[in-house]
Formats: C-alpha cells, structure tokens, sequence
C-alpha cells in the first residue's frame, strides 16, 4: 500500500510541480501489521528477559525445595525406613549440583554435558513451580473479575436521561460494529482528568471506563477515536496480555509470601487469605477481594521489611536465644535476600523495560486498529492532543495504571485548580452567613480555619442525614445563604428533607432523589472537605503498588508525539514539530558520559547477586547437610 | 513410499485447514450482511416516532415530512431478496432523512426540545451504525476475497463452491446522509 501511494505520488509529480504531504504514507493495514511484527518481537524479548530473571530465581528455590524434600524424606525415615534406592538416587543428584556448582565456581566448563545436566537438576524444579504456580495464579484471578477495580474507581452506571451520556452509550455501540464485536459495558467516573480505559480479565469481561469530563470536552468524532482505541485494544486483546504479565508478578509475590511464611504473622495472614480467597473466590465479593490480594502480593515485591527482615532486625536487643536462632536461620534470611535482590534488579532493568516496550507496541496497534474502525485518523489525533493538554489525575487509577488511553497524570496542586478555590471561598461564606442565621446553639469554627469549618461542616451533614432537627435547619440555612451568593452551585446540593422522607418510605421523594442522582455525585465532590480529598488522593497515588506498570524506568505509554507522528502518517492533520537537533545532541552527549557508568553499576549488580546466590545456595547446602546428619544420627540409635 | 504417504496426508490436513478458515470467512461475511440488516430494521423503527415528535414544530415542512414516510414505506415494502431495488430504496431514504434534518436547522426551538434531541441523537447513531456495519461487512468481504484469490488457495477455492462476495457500495446521496451532524 505505501509504494502504491508512493507511486500515485510520482505520477502526480510528473503531472503537477509539487506533491503536498508527507511522503512516508502508511496505510492502517500496514501500520497494524507492522505493529503486531513488533509485538512478537518485543514479546520475544520479554520472555528472554523473564528467562534471565527466571534464572537466579529458581537457583535460590530449587535448593529449599530439594531441603523441604529432604526433610520429609527424613522424617518419614525414621518411622518407616524408605528404600536404599531413594537414597542412592537423591545422593546422585545431589552429586550432580555439587559438581555442576564447583565447576562453574572453578571457571571450569570442560564437561559440558556434566554442566548441562546439573543446571537441569539445579534450575528446573524452581522453573517448574513457578510456572505452576503462574498458572495457578491466572486461574484463581479469571473468576475474580473487573468488580474491585470498578469500586477502587467509584465508577457508576450512564445515566439514561442525559444527553452526553446516552450518546457515550450510542458511540460505544457503533464502535462495537465497526469493530464486529459485542459491544462492552460502559461506566462513568467522575475524576478530575479527562480519560478512559478499558478494564478487566479477557474480552468477554471487559468493561469500558470513561470519566465524566471526557465527554464534555470532547466532540462526537474525537470520542469516536478514543473509543475506538480501546474497542481495538480489547479486540486485539490486550487486556489477556496484561493479565498474563500481572500474573508474573503476583507469583513472585506468591514465592515471596511461602519463603516469609514460617516466620511472621503477616505472611500467615497473606497466605490464610489467598487460600479463603481461592475457596470462595467467585463469592458476590470476589471482585473486591481479589484485587485486595492481588495488590498485597505485587506489594511483597518492593524491598520493604518482611518478616525475615523484622526477625532479624538488628536493632534489637540481643540475647543468647536469639543470636543462635539467627545463627541457625541465616540461609533461609540470605535465600530472602537474595531472591528480592534479584528480583527487583532483573524486573526493572531487564523485564520492566522489556515489558513496557511490548505494551507500547500494544498501544500502537491499538491506534492503528482505531484508525481502521473510524477511518478519522484526525478524531484520535484531536483527542489525545486534548487529553494530554488537559491530562488530571485519575483517584483509584492505580489499580489498572496501563489500561488508560493516555497516561493518567499525577495528582498534583494544579488539579486544584482556580474555580474549586473559588468554591471554596463561596461555601466557607455561606457556611460563615448560616451559623449567624440558625443561632449560637451549634457551635462554630472560626472563619479563618478552613479545615475545622469543612470538618465541622461535614459532621452537621452527617447529622442531618441521620435526621437531626437541629443539624436540619442549619444545612437548609446554608442552602439558603449560599443561593445568594451562587445560585448555581447551590442549586447542586440536593434538598435534604427528601432524604428524610426517603427513609421515611415516601416513594415520590425516592424518585425525586433518583432523579438528582447526577447532582449528588457532583454534590459530594463539593461539599466533601476539599483539601482532605486532596490530600488522599495524593497518598493514594504515592503509595502506588509495585505492580506492572511502576516497575522499570521505561515508561508503559509511547509518547503523544510519538503517537502523533504515526497518525500523521496515516492521514490525520496533526501539528507535529520535528525534534530539536541541539536536544538531540544534548541527549547523546549525556548517553555517551552516562552510557558507560549506567553499564558499570548494571554490572557491580550483577556480580552482587551472583554473589549472593551463590552464597545462598552454598549456606542451605551446609544447613541441610547438617540437619539430615542429625537425622542420620537420630534413626541410627 | 512413505514420504509420499506422508505428503499426501501433509497436503490433505491442510487443505482441510485451508477449507475451514475459508468457510469461517464465509460465515463472518453473512453475520456482518446480517448486522447491516438489523441497523436497517432500528431505522425504519424509529423514524415514525421522529416524524411524529417534530410533525407540531414544522407545520410549513409537510412535503419533507410526506417525503420521509414514503421513503420508508418503499424502503419497508422492498423485497429482503432484491439487493439493487433495497439499496436504491435505503439510499433514497437516508436522502429524504438528510434533507429533513437540513430543513430542522432552521427551528431553533425543535433542537430546544429534550426529546426530538434525542431522537435525532439516536438517528444520528443510527445512521452511523448503518455506516460502520457496511464498512464492517466490506472489511470481511476483502478478506474473504483475498483469501480466496491468492495462490495457492485459488486452486480450488472454486472447485468448492466459495465464490467472491459482492461489496457493498455507497450511492453518493448516501454519502451526504452520512455527513449529517446534529
């Protein structure tokens, strides 16, 4: 397609003196082809990088296994005397590790074949518990669903009797048909950045998110491209990719979580409600509960304390009893060690980059696939500029940070922006104006402090909602006093006595209610204590898991300018200016003076994790040696 | 001697692949005909409410509105078996639609009322949706007819009775019906 427009292009020269556009035409067809190539390409290279993660892995767990192995077999020996075959064959292998590790300690790789043979005996038990444990993990989250990410969003069903949102309803269905899928469930957020994501487990769970503010500010043909994006993404299935990839890192969580568990109560508790989880998983509360212990187990993973850390925290006072039983557990606290060492070192040097080269390559299908849905490269071109001009945080969007059309931006002072100041400064003197109307019997905060007066002011609403006279009359006071000043917002705050005639059983004001359903959820954010919700938010954004998306330097959204261009190709009218050549060369400079230093600590990493893991294992084969010694002894006398 | 058993069983599992990928294509081809069938239908539903809600606003408009109804009458009346006479008559309804909703835009009031808003809204998706389900359906018709054509599959696609699958393509008042924005 691209040398047909090429030549078209030629002979259009040939006819007229110029040819006005951009020469590297690409049709929405190659660009997808081109873009799933990359895909097996990048995936190609995530699963080397999982393999090079996988390797220092499973050298620290097949030892504890063979140990767990061992010690039951041990155990088992001193009742019933298992067979001298067993023993020969465990002698064996262990013959094969030893020899197998003194070879590669020595530099020594004469014997391949003895090489080959002991990595196998070294490196495949872990590998295969991992792998087992992965799909173990994919099978118990299936069930769990989109249920807690939709409630960490606060999201909401479209309402059927505004006009935007029927038609979000309408655009959503005609991309369905363009795309020949069966149209997903579409739910409404109300957060403060203009964005949408596709979520869930596989296609036939997926639900579409889109916040409010998207649909007013967007028009018809650019909510057209961003839905079609993410149709696109379900269609092309990302959502089982980043599943599968999610999986990963909840297994090392999982490993984690086993190693830790003999020694702290916060494991036990862990892994006690994995299991409850795993019984009762498709329970009316599964969706919830899953994305809990999801996010403990990806949690696991940053190098906070554990319980083998808290044990042997050196701090402490130190006794007889403890030093001995540190003594007597150091393998298993340098097992710990060395596994989260390399764990956080492999994930975001090698498959943490990898990772989110393969998911960019995700989102570039998907905008090409989009183009191919609504023919109007320009709808998405014009989306994404306005989303990234206007890009907000997204409360509760951690829980599905790669899902998003556009990178959710971070909460920040500027979400905080002049209007709410404004409604701010309106509420506090209208609540001012209200306590000198409904008398000195409620007690007040200052007009200065604004966070005991929304403090206050939160309370009373409390109050009235359960049906305090008093409180009442004030919230109507302030209702009143603040429709003076803006009628407006004022207007937003539903009339409180239709709650109580809610509760009351009166159905006309329950429908009255269900009728403000939209203005109560504006309501709240209004007169909720603004800077508080901020505050959380920002915590709430801070304390991101460990998960998918946070991992690693590179980041899991190509570049709006990046995205631009391609669509530019592909026919939208979008202003992209070229690079700056001096940024160019400032960034060359900079990779040439920091290439080789980066390389260099890569390195010095390297070489303390193989210390590690070789210390690691050497210590538990001393430890275990020891322990079936003593058992040797006990079932000798 | 084996080595041609072998080949031979080679060649027939693929040919049996290559048959059952064609007959999938087959079969995704006539759901997305059938897909552009129902969008019809919700068009043909929902223009006697249109016409009804905005028949009090647009007295001085009775031809247009006349136009609209016999438009999809014919439309309605067509024969489900006769693709040149239905396309002819859908097309000359969606022209009649489009010349309607031009007419519309000079009653303010009418783009004032809650629901002629949304019925329009919907007609609006309506016709888009007829859009992008032809748009779906000649999508899966090249697919179909490439898979067809190309080497080595042409060898005997015919023999087994696939045949190329029509496109479905746009008169030019259609394409103006299309371009209709509230």
């Amino acid at each position: 397609m691209s040398t047909d427009s090429r030549e078209i292009a030629f002979a259009a020269g040939t006819a007229r003196p110029a040819f006005v556009g951009p020469r590297d035409r690409e049709s929405f067809f190659d660009a997808q082809r081109r873009n799933r190539r990359a895909t097996w390409r990048m995936s190609g290279l995530c699963t080397l990088a999982g393999a090079l993660m996988g390797i220092p892995l499973a050298l620290t767990i097949t030892p504890l296994l063979y140990g767990a192995a061992l010690i039951v077999a041990d155990v088992v020996n001193i009742w019933w005397p298992l067979p001298p075959v067993f023993w020969q064959l465990s002698g064996e292998v262990a013959r094969y590790g030893i020899a197998s590790l003194e070879s590669l300690l020595q530099g020594r790789f004469a014997n391949l074949h003895a090489l080959a043979l002991g990595a196998a005996v070294m490196l495949f038990p872990g590998a295969a518990l991992s792998f087992v444990l992965w799909l173990g993990m994919n099978a118990l989250f299936r069930h769990g669903g989109v249920g807690g990410a939709l409630l960490a969003l606060n999201a909401r069903e479209p309402s059927q009797s505004d006009l935007k949102e029927l038609r979000l309803a309408d655009v959503v269905q005609e991309m369905s048909i363009a795309a020949g899928l069966p149209a997903p469930r579409v739910m409404l957020i109300d957060a403060p950045g203009p964005n949408a994501a596709a979520i869930g487990t596989s296609p036939t769970d997926a639900r579409i998110v889109v916040s409010r503010r998207l649909l007013d500010d967007l028009s018809r043909d650019e909510l057209e491209g961003v839905l079609a994006h993410l149709i696109a993404s379900i269609g092309n299935g990302d959502l089982r990719i980043a599943f599968r990839v999610t999986a990963i890192f909840e297994t090392c969580g999982l490993l984690l979580t086993v190693i830790n568990a003999p020694f702290g109560r916060q494991s036990h508790r862990t892994l006690w409600r994995i299991v409850r989880y795993g019984f009762a998983g498709s329970a009316k509360n599964g969706g919830k509960e899953s994305a809990a212990v999801a996010d403990i187990l990806t949690r696991n993973l940053s190098l906070e304390a554990d319980d083998i850390d808290r044990l042997f925290d050196s701090t402490k006072r130190r006794s007889i009893l403890r030093s001995t039983r540190n003594f007597l557990l150091f393998p298993i606290f340098l097992t710990n060690f060395a596994i989260k060492m390399s764990l956080w070192f492999f994930s975001s040097t090698v498959l943490g980059p990898s990772l989110g080269l393969l998911w960019r390559t995700r989102k570039y299908l998907a905008d090409a696939s989009a183009v191919q849905l609504t023919r109007n490269p320009d709808g998405l071109a014009a989306a994404l500029q306005k989303l990234a001009a206007d890009n907000g945080p997204i409360p509760g969007g951690e829980c599905a940070p790669h899902l998003f059309v556009i990178k959710p931006g971070a909460s920040d002072k500027r979400s905080f922006d002049a209007q709410d100041a404004r409604q701010i400064e309106l509420l506090a003197q209208a609540w001012t104006a209200s306590a000198q109307q409904s008398g000195p019997a409620v007690p007040q905060a200052s007009a200065g402090d604004l966070a005991a007066m929304f403090k206050e002011a939160a309370a009373t609403q409390r109050a009235a909602f359960s049906g305090d006279p008093q409180a009442l009359a004030r919230v109507n006071a302030f209702k009143q006093s603040l429709s003076t000043l803006d009628p407006a917002l004022a207007a937003q705050i539903p009339d409180l006595a239709n709650f109580a005639a809610a509760r009351q059983g009166d159905t006309a004001a329950i429908a009255r209610l269900l009728a403000n359903r939209r203005q109560q959820v504006s309501t709240a954010k209004v007169l909720s204590p603004t800077p508080a919700s901020a505050a959380q938010t920002a915590q709430s954004a801070s304390g991101e898991s460990a998960g998918i998306a946070s991992s690693g330097f590179v980041g899991f959204y190509p570049s709006l300018k990046r995205r631009l261009k391609r669509l530019d190709r592909m026919g939208a009218h979008a202003e992209v200016e070229a690079a700056d050549p001096k940024m160019r060369l400032v960034i060359l400079v900079f990779s040439l003076v920091f290439g080789p230093l980066f390389l260099l600590l890569i390195g010095l990493f390297l070489l303390l994790i193989t210390i590690l893991v070789l210390s690691s294992l050497t210590f538990v084969v001393i430890w275990l040696a020891i322990i079936h010694q003593l058992f040797a002894l006990i079932t000798h006398h | 001697m084996w080595i041609l058993l072998l080949v031979a069983a080679a060649l027939l599992v693929w040919i049996i692949a290559a048959f059952n990928a064609l007959v999938a294509l087959r079969v995704r081809v006539q759901n997305a005909w059938s897909d552009i069938d129902v969008q019809l239908k919700r068009r043909h539903d929902l223009i006697p409410n249109l016409v009804e809600a905005v028949r009090g606003y647009m007295q001085h408009e009775r031809s247009t509105l006349e136009a609209v109804t016999q438009a999809r009458a014919l439309a309605v009346a067509a024969p489900s078996g006769d693709l040149p006479q239905r396309i002819a008559a859908e097309s000359a309804l969606s022209g009649a639609l489009g010349k309607l909703f031009a007419v519309a835009e000079n009653y303010p009031q009418l783009r004032a009322v809650e629901s002629v808003q949304l019925l329009q809204e919907q007609l609006t998706s309506t016709e888009n949706r007829i859009a992008f389900a032809r748009q779906f359906y000649n999508d899966e018709v090249m697919k179909y007819n490439t898979a067809q054509s190309t080497f080595p599959r042409n060898l005997f696609a015919g023999m087994f009775g696939f045949s190329q699958a029509a496109m479905f393509t746009a008169a030019d008042v259609e394409r103006a019906a299309a371009a209709v924005k509230i």
